[in-house]
Order: C-alpha cells, then sequence, then structure tokens
C-alpha cells in the first residue's frame, strides 16, 4: 500500500502539469526577491542622496543697511522647496507720514550675504525706472535722475558694461563669496535729483489777442523704482557654471578672483 | 525594415540629445534673491494771492493749493515816485531782501497761506480821495522747496523751468 501510494506520488511528480506549478512558484519566489532587492536599494540610495545634497544646499540673500530683506534658499529637507522671501526696499527709509525729498541723500547700503551651505559666485542686476499709478513704465523720463551710488567698484565689484544700459546695471562680485559671508556694499546711498521739479512740458494757444501757456510737470505723480537681483552660483567648475547660469565669459584666478573677458570696466 | 530601423535609430539620437541637454541644464547650482521699492513723486504748485485794501493799506496773503508741493514766496509792491510805500510785518516772518523783495520765512505746505504783510501808502495828496485812482502793483513769486544733501531745505530763486515743447519758453517758477 505504502509502496503504490509513493509510485502515484512519483508519477504525480514527472506529469508536465507539476512541473509547470512549481516552475511559477520558482518565478513568483524569484520575482518576490527581487522586488525586495530593488526596494533595499532605493532605500539605501535615496538616503545616501538626501544626505549628499543637503551638503549642497545653495542660497543668496540681500541686506539693505544690515537687515536681511530678501532671499531664496534651498531648502534644509533637500525636498526640492526653496526659502523664498521677496522683499521691499526702502520701507525703513522715511519716519511716520514723512515725505521723501528730492535733492536728498539717503542712507542705502546694499550688500549681498551666502545664505546657503556651499560657496559661491554673486553677480548683481540693478533697476531704474519711472512709472505711472498703474505700474506701466515711462520711458520718456530718464533713469539717470535716480542716482543710487555705487561703491567699492573695482576692488570687489566689476562693471559689466557691455551688459548695461541706461537703466540697467550689472555688477559682479570679484571674490568667492563664503558660507555665511557678506560682500561689500554695492551702493551706499540714494538720491533723487531735484531738477525733476522743474521739468515741465508746455502748450501754447493762441484765442484771438490772447495767448494761453498750460505748463505740465513731467515728473508730477510719477512712482521711481528700483529694482536689485542677485543671482548665485555654484563655485565647483565655475567657469562653465558662469557661462551657463549667466551668459557670460569669466576668468577665474588661481586665488579664486572673478574677472570679465571682453568688458570694458568702469572704473 | 530598414526605414523603420532608421526611424527608431534617430528617434532614439534625438532622445540621447535631448537627455544630454537636460543633464547639463541641471548640473549647476543656481539660485537669485529679488527686491524692489520706490516712492510717489509730487511735483507743481498754484499759488494765488489775496488782497484787501483799506485805510490806504493794502492787506497781502500768499495761499499754496491744496495738493500743491511745498513752497518759498517772496512778494514786492511798486508805485510811481509821488508816493511812499511803507512794509509793516506783525508776524515777524516777512524780511527784506538786497532785491527790495520781502521774503517770508516759513515753508508755506500746500493747502496752507502766510501771514499777511501790509503795505502802507503814505504821502497821499488830500485831493485823491478814490484808492482805483492809485496805480500800486504788487507782485509775488514762489519756487519750490529744495533740499540739499542733508536734507535741509532751501531756496533757490534761480530756478527755471526747463521745458522741451516745440515753441515754448521757459519761465521762472512761481507766478504773479
Amino acid at each position: 500500500m505504502a509502496k503504490g501510494s509513493l509510485e502515484k506520488l512519483n508519477k504525480k511528480l514527472a506529469s508536465p502539469a507539476v512541473t509547470a506549478v512549481l516552475f511559477a512558484c520558482a518565478a513568483v519566489l524569484l520575482l518576490g526577491s527581487s522586488i525586495g532587492g530593488t526596494r533595499a536599494a532605493l532605500t539605501y540610495y535615496s538616503e545616501n542622496y538626501t544626505s549628499r545634497v543637503q551638503m549642497h544646499n545653495i542660497g543668496v540673500s540681500l541686506l539693505e543697511n544690515g537687515t536681511r530683506i530678501s532671499w531664496r534658499d534651498y531648502g534644509e529637507d533637500s525636498n526640492g522647496e526653496w526659502d523664498e522671501v521677496i522683499g521691499t526696499l526702502f520701507t525703513r527709509m522715511l519716519a511716520e507720514g514723512e515725505e521723501f525729498k528730492m535733492g536728498r541723500t539717503y542712507p542705502e547700503v546694499l550688500s549681498v550675504a551666502n545664505s546657503g551651505t556651499i560657496d559661491e559666485y554673486v553677480r548683481v542686476s540693478i533697476y531704474k525706472y519711472w512709472e505711472n499709478g498703474d505700474g506701466a513704465k515711462i520711458q520718456e523720463l530718464s533713469p539717470d535722475l535716480i542716482n543710487l551710488n555705487l561703491v567699492n567698484l573695482g576692488e570687489h565689484w566689476l562693471v559689466d558694461q557691455e551688459a548695461s544700459t541706461e537703466e540697467r546695471t550689472v555688477l559682479y562680485y570679484r571674490h568667492v563669496l563664503g558660507v555665511g559671508e557678506e560682500t561689500a556694499p554695492f551702493t551706499d546711498s540714494l538720491t533723487v535729483d531735484g531738477i525733476t521739479a522743474s521739468r515741465v512740458s508746455q502748450t501754447v494757444e493762441v484765442n484771438g489777442k490772447y495767448k494761453t501757456i498750460k505748463t505740465t510737470y513731467e515728473y508730477d505723480g510719477a512712482n521711481f523704482g528700483v529694482e536689485v537681483e542677485a543671482d548665485a552660483v555654484q563655485t565647483h567648475n565655475p567657469e562653465d557654471a558662469i557661462w551657463s547660469a549667466w551668459g557670460c565669459r569669466a576668468e577665474i584666478g588661481e586665488d579664486g578672483t572673478l574677472s570679465l573677458k571682453q568688458v570694458t570696466r568702469g572704473y | 525594415m530598414k526605414r523603420r530601423t532608421g526611424i527608431i535609430l534617430a528617434a532614439a539620437a534625438a532622445l540621447s540629445i535631448t537627455a544630454a541637454g537636460m543633464g547639463t541644464a541641471r548640473a549647476y547650482f543656481t539660485t537669485y534673491a529679488l527686491v524692489r521699492g520706490g516712492f510717489p513723486i509730487k511735483v507743481g504748485d498754484r499759488t494765488e494771492i489775496t488782497e484787501t485794501f483799506s485805510n490806504w493799506t493794502k492787506h497781502l496773503q500768499i495761499t499754496n493749493e491744496a495738493g500743491s508741493e511745498p513752497v518759498y514766496v517772496r512778494a514786492k509792491a511798486f508805485c510811481g515816485d509821488a508816493y511812499t510805500l511803507e512794509y509793516v510785518d506783525e508776524s515777524g516772518k516777512w524780511s527784506l531782501g538786497e532785491d527790495g523783495f520781502y521774503y517770508y520765512s516759513d515753508i508755506v505746505n500746500g493747502g496752507e497761506i502766510t501771514d499777511e504783510l501790509q503795505v502802507k501808502i503814505l504821502d497821499v495828496p488830500a485831493d485823491i480821495k478814490d484808492p482805483l485812482e492809485f496805480n500800486v502793483v504788487v507782485v509775488y513769486e514762489s519756487t519750490p522747496v529744495q533740499y540739499d544733501a542733508d536734507g535741509n531745505p532751501y531756496a533757490d530763486w534761480s530756478v527755471t523751468l526747463e521745458s522741451f515743447s516745440t515753441g515754448a519758453e521757459g519761465e521762472t517758477g512761481g507766478g504773479e
């Protein structure tokens, strides 16, 4: 009896159906073990990747009279989110109820700080313009009358004359800006020329014996605007990084000092 | 078959090029910070003189219309040689300049009016009864308040309006 049962079992095991079932089970087990391995690998690399990026968070801040007013830093969790604040200039310039005075020179010290965790190169673009009450630019009014006085040119900041216009000034910080460091200031004061009070347009109408002259103050009701953008790029492979990020050919000296190619420097 | 293989290879090549470009663009760490600010500018003024006449005296006050920018003002009276003019300032804010104008010491903001300056007409002939027969003219001028670099206000009476309109002429600030 026992011998008969063993023979039956051997026959069943030798049948193609059993072989196919066992093969399927082996395949499932193999697939299951592969999935487990893949998950483990993903977990391993994910942790390693997180750790590595956290050490390379880039960030930059703009400072007005020593106060951090605007910044954009890669998130500490390295989850693709940015800690970003777009600030407003001149909010502490006037006392409550005080009006802005043309001709007066106001302290306006602007600088850049490295608020990331890697060294970086920095450039600044300054825009000056006039706009009406609706925020539309007034091209006829002169940005030159808005004097944001530039300082530390040559030693610390380079003017990119080729990229600069009447409305825009582009400056490059010459040195590597280390983690937590602040640049030398690139401006120290703001003055709007008082001549804006005497620029008028006049229309003359002759009606019989009488001539009527209508005078309109060109700058009356206009808003002057200043916009500053600070850009930062990594110091690793800097010349290519600057070319890729800013479209500017820069030379980096052995000591890390930046200079611009093919530009007439404004100092 | 060859055509299909070519298409596949071309698509693969394009994909590779695109992927290579994406990889380069993502290779550098960059960031930026942005800030902006500004103020509205208010320029232009409209001033007006008020004259009243009593007891052979002209009482002068100058008003700076509401909404105008702050101004300094000065005034002066003219008459023939037959009369003598005497200026009376009870407020202590009018002072005689070297050019014969009387200068008001305070800034006149928009919506404000000066204290009174009196111009007395002396030596009036006894036979003249009607004040309209006199020809005493008062001229006043205003100029926008200027500020030096330290924010101290001052008056620049040499300021002229700069006009760029065709056929228009510049004129001194303020008005009569």
